[in-house]
């Protein structure tokens, strides 16, 4: 087993096209975290605004009721288990009929929605009580001020924590190899079980997230760098 | 306009329960100024906020032309859109250009086109020299500028009655004239206001009838002449005593 870094790295990456394991895990990383993440904002903030309503809402229909109960079972039971096991669940138990990538972003996405409905709601609670009442002063319903007043603010306010959960569900995406699908880290532990070499493929994989999270990274400080400066304006 | 029948508001919170309002009976006619004077919690923005029903009454009746409005199977929506408000910080929407900040009501309501909105905001900015501002955000302007701009997204609604919660407490001394010019001017085009406002010279001015309001009671009202020369009540009395200071 003395052969060269040379020759190991082109064992690993280069023979057989073997980068392609992570080009292609990448390829799915990216997809199950873009989509999954989109699924978390649109459940996340359809779960904000049911608790915020609820706490707002002098008469409590029981429609709202149920809706908010349900609201607080989601939040407990998947803030309360570990990923992984989410994932395992869905695979295993409730969906073993369904494609793994659509399991796997669907199961990212119910657990990133827990994470960013307390965003979002927190986000909507942070606008000044003054805006609402400015809203319903001029005559629009109450509807009409959350979407045209309060929700437009919330979301300015909570862009930087909802991108940072982009970073977060990139690198959780990581687990889903325990559902055979092949991500980056999959790629990775794949190259390692043909060639039998665990160094590269693993520290590349790692170098591979790095990078996309400190340019992400770059990213959210821009984003928070333009929003700090439209609130000078 | 606005009539008020013994109005009761009290505020439940953690730390128990205050009785902010205790049985105001107070009408507005058309055309008429009201200006409110008290004391700092003496309940003067409650009794404003309840008459568009941003506080709810706990007992009593208000009414708007005539109909009880807080009254089951009422739409509050639409009573609020004939009713402006003024209010101490503004409340502009940060987000939304000045325009946008005056047409968003009138067109979400469809009461007017977007262009006949934004045709009569541009007027209604020209009226406060304000038209080189129809683009910019907020957070551009100054706070006489905010505030006019705030009294222009209410007319912008064609509103009855403007209700105006101390509209420049909040302002530097420099911009108080500004705005109470602005208020002047509509109340001279003869539009019914009610007034919460420390500015006595605004009161003897443009009111018609000042309401002294103390723990929750219009403890005495009277034109404005009177009510500053000749003040009945002993509260009223060590009120303007202390204002004169
Ligand atoms: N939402 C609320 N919950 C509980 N208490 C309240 C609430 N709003 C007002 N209060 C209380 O009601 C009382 C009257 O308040 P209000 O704002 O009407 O007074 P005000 O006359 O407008 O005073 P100021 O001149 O300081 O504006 C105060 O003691 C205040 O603390
Ligand atoms: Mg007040």
């Amino acid at each position: 087993m003395n052969r060269s870094l040379a020759e190991r790295l082109y064992d690993d990456f280069i023979y057989q096209k073997r980068y392609m394991y992570l080009v292609r895990g990448l390829g799915n990383t990216v997809l199950i975290t873009v989509f999954a993440l989109l699924i978390g904002v649109v459940l996340g903030a359809i779960i904000a605004l049911i608790r915020v309503n609820y706490i707002q809402a002098k008469k409590k229909s029981p429609l709202l009721v149920i809706a908010n109960f349900l609201s607080g079972l989601y939040l407990t039971v998947i803030r309360g288990t570990p990923m992984v096991v989410q994932l395992m669940i869905m695979y295993f138990v409730i969906w073993a009929s369904g494609a793994p990538i659509l399991i796997a972003i669907v199961s990212f996405g119910l657990n990133s929605g827990a994470y960013v409905a307390e965003v979002i709601r927190s986000g909507i609670q942070s606008v000044d009580r003054g805006q609402s009442e400015a809203g319903r002063s001029l005559g629009l319903s109450s509807r009409q001020t959350m979407a045209f007043i309060i929700l437009p603010q919330a979301f300015k306010n909570v862009a930087p924590a909802i991108f940072n959960e982009f970073i977060v569900l990139l690198k959780e995406t990581s687990v889903a190899g325990y559902v055979g699908i092949q991500d980056l880290t999959k790629g990775g532990d794949i190259i390692r079980s043909i060639t039998y070499d665990a160094f590269p493929p693993l520290i590349v994989v790692a170098l591979v997230y790095l990078v996309i999270v400190i340019g992400l990274t770059q990213v959210l400080h821009a984003i928070e760098g333009r929003l700090a400066k439209s609130d000078l304006r | 306009m606005i009539s008020v029948k013994n109005l009761y508001k009290t505020f439940h919170n953690t730390s128990g329960s205050v009785e902010v309002l205790k049985g105001i009976n107070c009408d507005i006619a058309k055309g008429e100024k009201v200006v409110i004077v008290g004391p700092s919690g003496s309940g003067k923005s409650t009794f404003l906020r309840c008459l568009n029903l941003l506080e709810e009454p706990t007992r009593g009746e208000i009414y708007f032309e005539g109909k009880q409005i807080n009254a089951p199977g009422v739409n509050i929506d639409q009573i609020r859109a004939q009713m402006g408000m003024v209010f101490q910080h503004f409340n502009l929407f940060p987000h939304l250009t000045v325009l946008r900040n005056i047409t968003i009501s009138p067109v979400l309501l469809k009461i007017q086109s977007r262009e006949e909105a934004e045709h009569n905001a541009m007027a209604l900015l020209k009226r406060i020299g304000l038209e080189e501002k129809a683009n910019s955000y907020p957070n551009q302007l100054s706070g006489g500028q905010k505030q006019r701009i705030a009294i222009v997204r209410s007319l912008a609604m064609n509103p009855k009655v403007m209700l105006f919660d101390e509209p420049t407490s909040a302002l530097d001394p420099e911009m108080v004239g500004e705005v109470l010019e602005v208020m002047k001017e509509l109340a001279a085009d003869g539009m019914t206001m009610a007034v919460v406002t420390h500015e006595m010279n605004f009161a003897r001015e443009v009111a018609n009838r000042v309401l002294f309001i103390d723990g929750g009671q219009i403890l005495e009202e009277n034109e404005p002449k009177e009510f500053f020369s000749n003040p009945q009540h002993p509260r009223t009395q060590d009120f303007l005593s202390k204002l004169i200071k």
